[in-house]
Parts: structure tokens; C-alpha cells; sequence
């Protein structure tokens, strides 16, 4: 039986890890336990406000690294911990079953060399398959500088692996997480995309990772742009298939002179997802959203703001303009971009139409005309005073996350 | 005005259709507390297997899922269940033609809403159902939704339970699914008496535990996670049952 403070020792070394996602697997039961479901499962919410999808803990927080960020480096005076692989087995088996859990996330320090470390982590996830008989989802972190040999055993076994890319620059690498090479984390990303592509050719029925590769890096820990690290992501995304990358903004939970001593605030975080799904979804490039050496703004969310500079391809008629187009409306999301669509087929829609179909108008309606009539500003600055102001309201809302008035504010003031 | 009281089964709304639907001023429902003004004539409809086939008939001419689109209304919690279904199915017959994503006609949009809370909660519900382990093995899971979805969460949980016996009650409604690592069905259970297994509390514990060690103290949110996870579901978790 699992000892419950080792439990909490092992799940606070990797609640830090964004990750919590279980979808994009369809491993079905196999006469065991469990099986994945493709649309993912949350099964519960902290009171962070963040789901737990995963059985999300580390195998051993005990590591020979040093990176300057991480809680559990070499240095740190901090409890450690360990659990036997039938520890882990066990735990997930009885979990899963209550369902508490959609599978489990098992990642590990660097407790012994790379290569014992990754063979450890192979030899629970292969147990849990094979001995308990085990066929839900499983994450699986990916130890740098293992050998290819393990990753691939472990590519077989699990739905999804992750190297994290930890700083958004080499250089920040080099000096936060001296260890850790740039190589030694995306050339196991390549391999894996390789492998992953060369069976999907193949059409066999074994499939290595349904549910591909994350990454995760840390935001505000290191002096990089939005600009850099949102061309990064783009990046990621196109030349390695992955399928999320996450973005941890920084908090000051350890003492360095590398370090930041503030965190960097949550606003500049929920931006970035903000432009991230503007790269994945809403088929805008990086070019399109922000210049390199430049930051987001804080005021605007990223498709405002690119608007605002894009006045003159305003207002687009909600009755003609193509699904790409409505998507790349300020305050018109994905749903309500459908909703339109599918609607405008039966009947040419009228203002009315939209606010009755519960599209959103606060923002749109500066940007759009329905049969013909604009229902907005004219004037350039009262549009941008009004997409401004909702913005405070979401920055409210944003900002309610801080723990104290005091960080609130002096986020709000620009210090953070 | 003429109101027509079904027996709540879905024959039951179907028959009511057909009976209601040339009068000029209908209203259909299953709830017997009804308040009633003077002016109205009620009637109490029996099931006929014959005009309900024929009134779905007349349904799939137009839109071929829209009988199963209204199974669905009809499983909510909602009182207004019926009528928000009868007032699409006039929708349909008014039109003559498929105006399920002609959202900007309020009777299709409050349909859409009422059917998509019923599939929302069916999959909340795979997140959020909590089994416990009784002493023989046999895992129970009781809980309270909004709509009436036990035997819509009965397959994912076969499938994925496959070798396990487990039962899904709904206190509310008095009913229970139940399986038997072969086959699923559906009954109706009154109370049910519970021996739990020895390693239950355990791991209860321990659940709560993990819970409580995920969380970041320094990011509270406690709003989204409301808006996530209704606190009306808390009773039957065990991370957050006790406050």
C-alpha cells in the first residue's frame, strides 16, 4: 500500500507540470481494466480552477540535476521520495477503478543515470499493461539523454510521451538547466515523430503514441519575447506534429540570483494560450499576431489586437464572409462562427437573428454588418476604448487567480 | 386552452402530438402538480403505439435524427421538457423541412440548449460518477443528475469496466444500472444497502490526499472551478464531500 505522505511528497514534486489532458487515444479494453476515450475525461477540478484528468506523480523525486528552477534539484532541502513500480500499479489500478482517474502520468526525476531512470519508468508502464492488465490512458515523461532504444520500448506501451523544452531559448537552457541540452530533448522529439509517422504509413494496427507528443516550457524565468517564444511554438507545432505545447508561467518557488524574484503573472500566460489557439485553430500565423523582439498586448486578447491593425479588412458581412473569415471576427469564437454558418443557410440573418442565436455582439459587432446594415462605431478610437474596457473586465477576471490584492495590483500596474 | 398530461413515457408525448397538434392552443407535459387556470380543459393521454409511430414517421421525412434528438429532450429535468419538444416538432411540421441548425428560430435554439445540457451532464458524469468498493468486490456509484441519463453512461462504463460487477444508481429517480461483466440493464431500486470493503477508506484517503497535493495554493481559481464541477455534484465526491 501506497504510504500517503510519500503520495503527497511525489504529487507536489509534479503538480507544476501543466499537462493534464487524456484525449486523443482510442485504446480500446482488451478483456482488462480501462480504455481511453478519445474526446478526453476530466474528473475532477482543484480549486486553482484546473482539472484532474491524470494520476499525475513522479516516480522518484530524488535527482542528480541541477537545474536552477526546479524544486527538486540536487541542492534543494526538500523532502524526497520513491515508489516501487508495483506501488505505482497498484495506486493507479485502485484509482481508475473508483474513477477518480482516466490513467495515469508517470514522470521521474533523474534518480539514477538517465538510462536506469527511463528503464524504471519502462518496467512500471509495461507492468501496469501487461500484469494488471491495465488499458487506459498513460502519459509518460520523456528523460532526456536516455538512450532511443528505451524511448521507443516506451513509445509502444503508452498513448502519449512528453520532453519538455523547459526554457523557450538555448541559451536560457544552458544557464537554468545546465544538464539539459537542446539536443538531448527535441532529438527524442524527432525520432518519436519519425516513428510515429512511419507506422501510420505502414497502416499497421500496433500504433505507437495515438496520442502523440506534448512539450511544456516556462514562462518569465528567462528574458524571451512572446514574439520568440510564440514563433517556438509555431514551430513545434508544424515540424513535430506535437499535439499541445504548454506554457507554465513562472513562479518564484526557489531562491537563485538566476532567477526572477517576482513570478510572471498569469495575464501574460493566459496570452499566450490565447495566440496559441489562434495558431491552431483559427488558421492565423505567428507573423500575423506578433513580431518577434515584441510582447502581446496586455490590454487586448491577440485577435483584438491583430484587428484593431487591421481595420481596413472591416466589416465583413456575417450573412457571406467564409467560416475562416467570421473566425478571425473579434468576440466570434468557433462555436459561434458554426452556429452562423449552419444558420445563414435557412434564412439571411439579421442582427437580431445573431443576439437570438446568443452570439456574443459586445466586440463583433464593430467589425461586421448583417444584411448590409454595420451595427458598430465608426470612430476608430471608440472601437478601441470599447474592446478596451472588456478587456479590463477580462483582466479582472484573469487577475482574480492572484492570491493577494497586492500582487493584483502591481500586476495590473505593469511591475510584475 | 386544452393541456394534455402524459404518463411521462415517450409513446406517452408522441400520442399527445398527435392529438394536440391542429388545436390552436395546446400545451403538452407529464407533470401531474400542474397548476391549472379555469379556462383550461385537461386530458389525460394513453399511450397508443400506433399514432406514435406515426407521428415519428412523419418526423424522419424531414430530419432523420429528430426523433432521437427529442429521446433526448424528453430524458431532461427540465418541467418544460414536452412542450419545449412539442414547439420544435411544430417547428418542423410548419416549415416542412430539417431546421435543426436554424438556431435563429427560439423554439429551435431552446431546444438545442435543453438537449445539449442532457449530453453535457452524460458526459460529466463519466468524469465525475464516483464508484465505491463493497466488501464482495462490487463497485456502486450513486448519484443525483439533473436529467435522466443512467443508461447512457452504461455503455462507457461496461466497456471500460469489463470485468468488473458494478451498479449506477440514481437516488432521484429510483433507478439503477447494473452489470454483471456480461450484460447491462436497467431497473428500479428503492434504497440500497451497502457493505463496504475494508480498503475502501484507504483509499478514499488517500484520493483525497492526492486532491489536496495537486492543487497550486499560490493560483486560486475557486470561480472556474465551480463553473466546472457544479457544487450541486459535490455530495457524491469523495474529495469533496466533507468541505
Amino acid at each position: 500500500m501506497v504510504d500517503e505522505n510519500k503520495l503527497k511528497i511525489l504529487t507536489e514534486a509534479a503538480k507544476y507540470d501543466v499537462s493534464c489532458s487524456s484525449s486523443g487515444s482510442r485504446r480500446k479494453n482488451e478483456g482488462g481494466l480501462g480504455n481511453a476515450y478519445s474526446g478526453g475525461i476530466c474528473h475532477s477540478f482543484t480549486p486553482d480552477g484546473r482539472c484532474i484528468s491524470l494520476l499525475k506523480i513522479l516516480m522518484s523525486n530524488e535527482c542528480l540535476y541541477e537545474c536552477e528552477y526546479c524544486p527538486n534539484r540536487r541542492s534543494a532541502n526538500t523532502p524526497r521520495a520513491k515508489l516501487t513500480p508495483d506501488e505505482i500499479c497498484e495506486l493507479t489500478i485502485s484509482f481508475y477503478k473508483r474513477n477518480y482517474i482516466e490513467g495515469l502520468f508517470l514522470s521521474s526525476a533523474v534518480c539514477d543515470s538517465p538510462n536506469r531512470t527511463m528503464e524504471l519508468l519502462v518496467e512500471t508502464v509495461t507492468k501496469l499493461r501487461r500484469d494488471y492488465n491495465f488499458h487506459g490512458y498513460i502519459h509518460l515523461k520523456g528523460i532526456p539523454h536516455a538512450d532511443e532504444e528505451i524511448v521507443m520500448k516506451a513509445a509502444k506501451i503508452v498513448d502519449r510521451m512528453s520532453y519538455n523544452i523547459e526554457l523557450p531559448s538555448e541559451k536560457s537552457l544552458k544557464l537554468l538547466a545546465p544538464q539539459k541540452t537542446k539536443q538531448s530533448l527535441i532529438e527524442p522529439m524527432k525520432s518519436l515523430k519519425n516513428a510515429i509517422e512511419y507506422e501510420r504509413s505502414e497502416k499497421s494496427s500496433r500504433r505507437i503514441l495515438p496520442a502523440g507528443q506534448t512539450t511544456q516550457m516556462i514562462i518569465g524565468a528567462s528574458p524571451e519575447s512572446d514574439g520568440q517564444i510564440l514563433k517556438l511554438t509555431q514551430a513545434l507545432y508544424r515540424n513535430m506534429n506535437l499535439k499541445r505545447v504548454y506554457y507554465s508561467s513562472y513562479i518564484p518557488v526557489v531562491k537563485s540570483e538566476k532567477l526572477p524574484s517576482v513570478g510572471a503573472g498569469l495575464l501574460r500566460e493566459h496570452r499566450l494560450y490565447q495566440a496559441d489557439w489562434l495558431i491552431r485553430f483559427y488558421g492565423f500565423d505567428v507573423e500575423e499576431i506578433c513580431d518577434e523582439s515584441e510582447n502581446l498586448s496586455p490590454d487586448y486578447d491577440p485577435k483584438c489586437a491583430w484587428a484593431l491593425r487591421n481595420m481596413q479588412l472591416f466589416p465583413v458581412e456575417i450573412n457571406k464572409a467564409p467560416l475562416a473569415v467570421l473566425l478571425r471576427v473579434p468576440g466570434i469564437g468557433a462555436k459561434s462562427a458554426y452556429k452562423i454558418c449552419e444558420a445563414r443557410k435557412y434564412s439571411e440573418l439579421s442582427f437580431d437573428d445573431l443576439s437570438r442565436m446568443r452570439v456574443v455582439l459586445k466586440r463583433a459587432r464593430h467589425f461586421i454588418t448583417c444584411k448590409g446594415k454595420f451595427y458598430g462605431s465608426d470612430n476608430a478610437i471608440q472601437i478601441k476604448r470599447a474592446l478596451l474596457l472588456e478587456g479590463i473586465n477580462e483582466k479582472a477576471e484573469q487577475l482574480s487567480m492572484f492570491s493577494d490584492r497586492a500582487t493584483a495590483i502591481s500586476a495590473l500596474t505593469g511591475e510584475i | 386552452m386544452k393541456i394534455f398530461i402524459t404518463d411521462g413515457s415517450c409513446d406517452g408525448f408522441f400520442t399527445a402530438v398527435f392529438d394536440a397538434y391542429r388545436l390552436p392552443d395546446a400545451a403538452i407535459t407529464s407533470d401531474n402538480r400542474i397548476q391549472l387556470s379555469f379556462d383550461c380543459e385537461v386530458e389525460r393521454v394513453n399511450a397508443d403505439g400506433a399514432k406514435s409511430e406515426r407521428v415519428k414517421r412523419g418526423l424522419s421525412k424531414y430530419d432523420r435524427s429528430a426523433v432521437a434528438d427529442i429521446l433526448l429532450v424528453l430524458r431532461s429535468g427540465n418541467g418544460d421538457k414536452e412542450q419545449i419538444a412539442f414547439e420544435y416538432v411544430k417547428t418542423i411540421f410548419d416549415k416542412k423541412t430539417c431546421v435543426k441548425k436554424a438556431f435563429n428560430i427560439p423554439s429551435v435554439e431552446i431546444f438545442r440548449e435543453t438537449r445539449d445540457k442532457v449530453t453535457l451532464e452524460a458526459h460529466r458524469m463519466k468524469g465525475f460518477l464516483r464508484f465505491t468498493e463493497c466488501a464482495d468486490g462490487m463497485l456502486y456509484a450513486p448519484y443525483s443528475p439533473d436529467n435522466d441519463i443512467t443508461d447512457m453512461l452504461m455503455p462507457h462504463f461496461a466497456a471500460r469496466l469489463k470485468n468488473q460487477i458494478f451498479v449506477i444508481h440514481d437516488v432521484k429517480r429510483k433507478t439503477a444500472g447494473i452489470y454483471n461483466r456480461q450484460r447491462w440493464i436497467i431497473g428500479r431500486v428503492g434504497e440500497a444497502k451497502i457493505y463496504i470493503s475494508e480498503q475502501e477508506k484507504t483509499f478514499s484517503e488517500l484520493w483525497k490526499k492526492y486532491y489536496d497535493s495537486v492543487n497550486i495554493g499560490e493560483r486560486p481559481h475557486e470561480k472556474q472551478m465551480r463553473g466546472y464541477m457544479p457544487a450541486r455534484y459535490w455530495k457524491f465526491l469523495p474529495e469533496k464531500k466533507d468541505g
